[in-house]
């Protein structure tokens, strides 16, 4: 009984943890990517609030949470309420299969650093990634605006197309690791991360995943040039602000799908694994501003056709060729 | 008809086209300066220059005055032609004063367009500047004579086409100056139309002096309401106050050319006293309330009272869709129809003109072409004053006028004036008198005859005998055409709406008998529009209930228990028929409001913010009477209703504003009328009320613009009638009238027929109103006091 | 070979970007250092006076036509002497958007840019400048340019007696 309640109460404490440091990182992130891009524009990026612009994150949130919250008259109120929140919360949702780091011997017990390690815990993530395109496709549909629903249409679209070639990406990875969970896989990878073992791979998935969380150059559905500001041009304040959090913390957490997947998770040298796990995913997410700061955004048939007649076949190629090498290897 | 190419684009002309006629066909814009459509081509500018290339006269040849032949060959953009143009324009320039930031033509200035289309940017000339001393022109035209490029438009306007007299050219060679001989007011009815002329900014609108500029101005087509002949307008406003007025261009009735009247006679729209708020028993209301109070107050009283006790009363000022909607709310109401005019003289004289001369009225373009014109009681400067310019016009193209008047009529052309009273008058159309025979023969002779009738003096009666003395002098191979001059702007469309009924009593009959509890007064004060104001003023302590709507601070607006401000002609579309029964368009110039100038008061506008402008309470007359009706629909919608239920103004749904109009009549055999002339009493002299050139008309009235032509009160007689009654000409006289009796200066004039007493309905002297019932009067010398 | 150099595209402008992250910035930290501007830089517009003290402006209403974003409107007037004049001239700088059009449509030099960028404030009703504010005491960037001694009618001068011209001629003389 009292080992339950210790579970539970470790469960907790894992949550709020997790939750915690998610959302702060979301919060910083944004910060870092303002001030990383300014640097690479010549400029400072947010220097006023706090020493250094530290304190910008929160001079946002006062400011997102003490702008007007508007509904257009027009608009479905309750989908165009319902979508930011949607778009959080799967975001949120999908860190419950990550595993963090290696198991951790805490009185007397083995607690697993994952708040829950699920044995499909690749399939959760697929599922719940393509879920979080519905909080962008309804908000895009319930605001009755031409530009948000373009946006949301580009959106949707896009999502088809990437979701089938990261999912065939990761195939080979569950062919290496024979495994869907995702400890399992991380296990795998103790000696070689897969992202060496199988590079074709891990540059698809690479690709998939910044379509996936819609930044630059794949940020169509958003597209503040042609389409003001694509699916949520007529949010304000703090729906605007889960949104634009969503963003943050899909990236958070499709850097830790990546560094599960094809960098070997928390594995390293020397420093705990814990360490090594946030350095990968900050690594990825310096990677993902870099990229932002680097490349202008593409056409948009020219994401769909790199889309469907580039990536997609790449994949299935690789799926092929990494199971006829695991055959040969036997 | 020859077909010539201009610029590589053939065109066929009528016989006597000139090229530039033909370009202007085209859609091509030779530049020019002395040509004007109105005044024709002198060719003393050489600015229109164009090569032929074809043609008898080959080279570079004057546009305006190049007849068009067969296969005529011409560009107006060849270098040869181009630099030609630029080199006048250069020359055009020398003394031209680089001014246009201080000029009131700048932005609309012809010389400034020409320049930068004859491409001449950089003055080369280094001689010294001819400078000019200017003239004070009086309080309209304002002069600055350095400007001046001497094309003549001006003389040729003033002297040669309105007639004027008192303004032309003098000096040689370089120094060819255009004003008067001395400086001092222009004398023409017509001086304004110099400002328009003008290519340049020597003659300019004083009253409108630094207010805006062209570009700033809004501006619509829209009709002159001052008189009858409904000439085509451009007003412009800015800031909410209407600022000028110039003429428009409607070849069937005015040409060109306005009246001084028309021109300066708009800021009634902005007279400082203009009530444009609703009002209850002297309380401000809303204009919601008060409609929801005049409607119920209606009803309850039809239902206690009948329908005679509610009295709808429309107007020759309203528009013809307001007076139309007043009908239909009568008829909702349940009340008797109303009646659309308050001056039941001038409305029976405009029936007799709307219905029984229907098929024979005559245009003022008629009027231009007519070669022999006979006016009977007509005085046009005091009635309608560019039929004058209209007459002139037919003399010089060799026609004949011929004038039967009391009054010493005064005519920028010339003409031949029987002194006649107003009953020899009606003898002389009822073909009694030699005269009669003679003026037979003369109608019979001549080719294009159109007559002249006064509505004021020869009342419906009088109207009629004219018709038949008309349709006697038609032949087969040409009609005698008719010309009314009637009494107000939409005189004729009052009496369009009311068909004759028999057995109709006039407003004071009805107001007399008590059992009105109610009168609606439509943009109408009978006080000052129609006859015995003195007997309405006296009925008016019997109303329960006295509705004004207006948009004038008349007398009786002040009186009125309710009163809804209403839009003038300039604040909302509408439609006037104008004496020969032409529907005219006039669109919306500016919206309702206090001006900038008033609100601000001369300085920057005060610095507040409010969510209504202020004085905007005011709505067109028509849009009130919907509201009453419950009804939604637009002007438009109104129109396509008018269309269908009244035969006669068919179109008028897709009339627009500008252009020519329609001709709405409808045609009825002649009713039968009759008519009993009083009986002169013994020793008493027919009174003659004319309207006085300006201020007569409630609009130039409420105008300050106007008030220095406003006319001192006075009487005139004949010296013959003052020597009888031992009278002498600047005595004080009392005037003993059936409406009252009042001292006035008198005048002698020789002009005036003998056996009567002519006074002028003006600002100064509002009692007697023009157009009533023949009446008589006595003059005697005043009383001395002891 | 295109293909190549569409990867090498795709990779230049990482390099691009990273060797920029370690050079200096360029911003300007404006309130504690200060821009320095150029001669010509546009921003708050004066009237001004010409050099015989009088005020530039005639109203003749073409800078208020050449403004873009319709912020300045006006109303000219007539002093004793003939002198057209502003009687008022506002000039919303909330609207305003410094391009400089009506200092160049200004035939009087009247209306003129000055290098004071710090306008802002909190209540747009601040920003609205009338005559007063915006009419200072000095020729501005002209110093010599006098409109009325330049146009040929008589306000400043004796009619004819301006530079350039000469007297009045009489009308009634017939001398050839």
């Amino acid at each position: 009984m009292t080992e339950q309640l210790i579970m539970l109460g470790l469960i907790l404490v894992k949550l709020l943890l997790v939750f915690g440091v998610i959302l702060s990182m979301a919060a910083y992130l944004v910060l870092a990517e303002r001030k990383i891009l300014a640097r690479m524009q010549l400029r400072y990026g947010p220097n006023r609030a706090g020493p250094g612009g530290m304190m910008q994150p929160m001079a946002d949130l006062i400011k997102l949470l003490t702008k007007e919250d508007f509904v257009p008259a027009q608009a479905d109120k309750w989908l165009f309420l319902l979508a930011p929140g949607l778009s959080a919360l799967t975001a949120l949702l999908t860190f419950a299969v990550i595993p963090f780091g290696p198991p951790l011997q805490i009185f007397g017990q083995t607690v697993p650093l994952v708040i829950c390690d699920l044995n499909i815990g690749l399939l959760y993530f697929l599922g719940l990634s393509s879920l979080a395109v519905y909080g962008m496709a309804l908000g895009g549909w319930a605001s009755n605006s031409k530009y948000s629903l373009l946006g949301a249409i580009r959106g949707l679209s896009q999502l088809i197309s990437y979701e089938l070639a990261m999912g065939l990406s990761v195939v080979p990875v569950v062919m290496m690791a024979r495994s869907f969970s995702l400890t399992e896989i991380v296990l795998a990878q103790q000696q070689i991360p897969f992202a060496l073992l199988n590079p074709p791979a891990f540059l698809i998935f690479l690709i998939s995943i910044v379509a996936e969380s819609k930044r630059i150059p794949f940020d169509l559905p958003e597209s503040e040039n042609e389409l003001v500001g694509g699916f949520h041009t007529e949010y304000s304040g703090m729906r605007f602000g889960l949104f634009f959090v969503g963003e943050y913390i899909n990236m958070v957490i499709l850097g830790s799908m990546l560094t599960v997947l094809f960098l070997g998770g928390w594995s390293g040298p020397w420093l705990p694994g814990v360490v090594w796990f946030i350095i990968k995913v900050l690594a990825i997410c310096f990677f993902f501003i870099w990229v932002r700061g680097s490349m202008p955004r593409l056409r948009y048939d020219q994401l769909m056709n790199f889309g469907w007649k580039v990536l997609l076949p790449l994949a299935l190629l690789n799926v092929l060729i990494t199971g006829a090498v695991l055959l040969w290897i036997g | 008809m020859p077909t010539l190419t201009i610029d590589n684009q053939q065109v066929t002309v009528h016989d006597g086209a000139t090229v530039f006629e033909a370009a202007e066909q085209l859609g091509i814009v030779i530049p020019h300066f002395c040509y004007h459509k109105a005044l024709g081509a002198v060719g003393a500018c050489r600015m229109c220059a164009v090569t032929v290339h074809a043609g008898i006269f080959k080279g570079l040849q004057m546009a305006c005055l190049l007849k068009v032949e067969e296969g005529m060959v011409v560009t107006t953009g060849d270098p040869r032609s181009v630099e030609f143009r630029a080199r006048v324009a250069e020359w055009q320039m020398l003394n031209h004063p680089h001014d246009c930031p201080v000029c009131d033509e700048g932005g609309e200035c012809q010389l400034q367009e020409m320049t930068i289309a004859g491409g001449h940017g950089r003055r080369r000339y280094r001689g010294e500047k001819r400078t000019y001393n200017n003239q004070q022109l009086g309080p309209f035209i304002a002069q600055e004579m350095n400007r001046c490029i001497q094309c003549y438009r001006c003389v040729r306007t003033y002297r040669d086409y309105c007639g004027g007299r008192d303004f032309g050219v003098m000096g040689s060679r370089n120094r060819v100056f255009f004003g008067r001989f001395q400086a001092g007011p222009l004398e023409s009815d017509f001086s304004g139309n110099i400002v328009d002329v003008c290519p340049t900014g020597v003659l300019t609108d004083k009253t409108y002096r630094f207010k805006s500029r062209h570009w700033d101005l809004q501006e619509a087509a829209s009709v002159c309401p001052h008189c009858s002949l409904g000439c085509a307008t451009l007003p412009g406003g800015r800031y909410r106050e209407l600022q000028r007025v110039r003429s428009g261009i409607n070849e069937q009735v005015n040409g060109c050319f306005i009246c001084d009247r028309g021109r300066f006679g708009s800021s009634y729209v902005n007279h400082p006293d203009r009530p444009r708020q609703a009002r209850l028993a002297e309380q401000p209301v809303t204009v919601v309330d008060a409609l929801q109070q005049l409607a119920g107050q209606a009803r309850e009283l039809i239902e206690t009272h009948g329908p005679e006790a509610v009295l709808l009363l429309g107007s020759s000022r309203a528009t013809l869709e307001t007076n139309w909607l007043l009908q239909r709310w009568a008829a909702e109401l349940g009340c008797r129809p109303p009646l659309l005019a308050a001056h039941t003289p001038r409305h029976q004289a405009a029936r007799v003109a709307a219905f029984d001369l229907a098929d024979r009225l005559a245009s003022l373009a008629e009027v231009r072409q007519a070669d022999l014109l006979v006016l009977f009681a007509v005085d046009p400067l005091a009635e309608a004053p560019l039929l004058a310019v209209a007459l002139r016009q037919a003399v010089r193209n060799g026609g004949r006028v011929l004038v039967y008047d009391p009054r010493p009529v005064e005519l920028p052309c010339e003409f031949e004036h029987q002194s006649l009273t107003v009953l020899q008058i009606r003898n002389l159309l009822a073909e009694e008198t030699v005269e009669s025979t003679l003026l037979r023969e003369l109608l019979d002779r001549a080719a294009r005859p159109v007559l002249i009738g006064g509505g004021d003096l020869l009342g419906a009666g009088g109207l009629r005998h004219l018709q038949r003395l008309a349709t006697k002098a038609s032949s087969a191979l040409r009609p005698c055409l008719v010309h009314p001059v009637l009494g107000g702007p939409n005189s004729f469309g009052s009496a369009l709406l009311s068909p004759p009924e028999p057995g109709e009593d006039d407003l004071l009959t009805r107001l007399e008998s008590g059992r009105v509890k109610m009168l609606v007064c439509l943009e109408t004060d009978p006080l000052l529009e129609a006859p015995d104001g003195e007997r309405f003023a006296d009925t008016l302590t019997r109303l329960d209930e006295l509705v004004v709507f207006d948009y004038l601070p008349t007398p009786l607006s002040v009186h009125a228990t309710l009163f809804i401000p209403s839009t003038a002609p300039v604040e909302a579309a509408g439609s006037f028929i104008n004496n020969e029964g032409r529907l005219q368009l006039f669109g919306r110039v500016i919206e309702p409001g206090l001006p900038i100038a008033v609100t601000g008061g001369g300085d920057h506008p005060p610095r507040e913010f409010f969510t209504v402008t202020p004085g905007s309470d005011p709505q067109p007359a028509w849009q009130l009477l919907q509201q009453l009706l419950g009804g939604r629909a637009d002007l438009q919608a109104v129109r396509q209703r008018m269309q269908v239920a009244l035969p006669c103004l068919a179109g008028f749904a897709e009339l627009q504003p500008g252009g020519p109009g329609l001709r709405a009549a409808a045609a009825v055999a002649p009713g039968r009328f009759e008519e009993s002339l009083p009986e002169q009493p013994l020793g008493s002299l027919q009174l003659l009320v004319t309207p006085a050139r300006y201020g007569s008309d409630l609009f130039s009235r409420y105008a300050d613009k106007l008030a220095p032509r406003f006319s001192a009160a006075g009487i005139i007689l004949n010296p013959q009638d003052a020597a009888e009654r031992g009278l002498n000409a600047g005595e004080r006289v009392i005037l003993d009238t059936d409406a009252g009796s009042y001292r006035l200066p008198l005048t002698c004039h020789a002009g005036l027929a003998a056996g009567c007493a002519l006074v002028e309905n003006s600002a100064a002297f509002p009692h007697l109103v023009p157009g009533g019932e023949l009446g008589f009067c006595q003059v005697s010398a005043e009383v001395a006091h002891d | 070979m295109p293909l190549l150099r569409d990867i090498k595209g795709s990779f230049q402008p990482f390099w691009v970007t990273l060797r920029n992250m370690f050079r200096k910035p360029v911003t300007v930290q404006y309130p504690e250092q200060r821009p320095e501007l150029p001669e010509r830089y546009r921003a708050r517009l004066i009237l001004t006076r010409d050099p015989d003290g009088a005020e530039r402006c005639v109203a003749c209403y073409l800078c208020s036509a050449a403004c873009p974003v319709d912020c300045i409107s006006l109303q000219a007037a007539e002093a004793e002497d003939g002198r057209r004049y502003a009687a008022w001239f506002r000039l919303n700088f909330a609207r305003c958007i410094f391009c400089g059009l009506c200092t160049e449509a200004c035939p009087t030099l009247a209306i003129q840019v000055t290098a004071d960028f710090e306008l802002a404030g909190r209540d747009p009703l601040k920003l609205v400048y009338e005559k007063e504010d915006l009419l200072v005491d000095h020729c501005g960037r002209q110093p010599d340019y006098n409109f009325y001694r330049q146009t040929g009618i008589g306000v400043t001068a004796p009619r004819g007696g301006n530079p350039g011209e000469s007297p009045p001629v009489d009308v009634k003389d017939l001398l050839p």
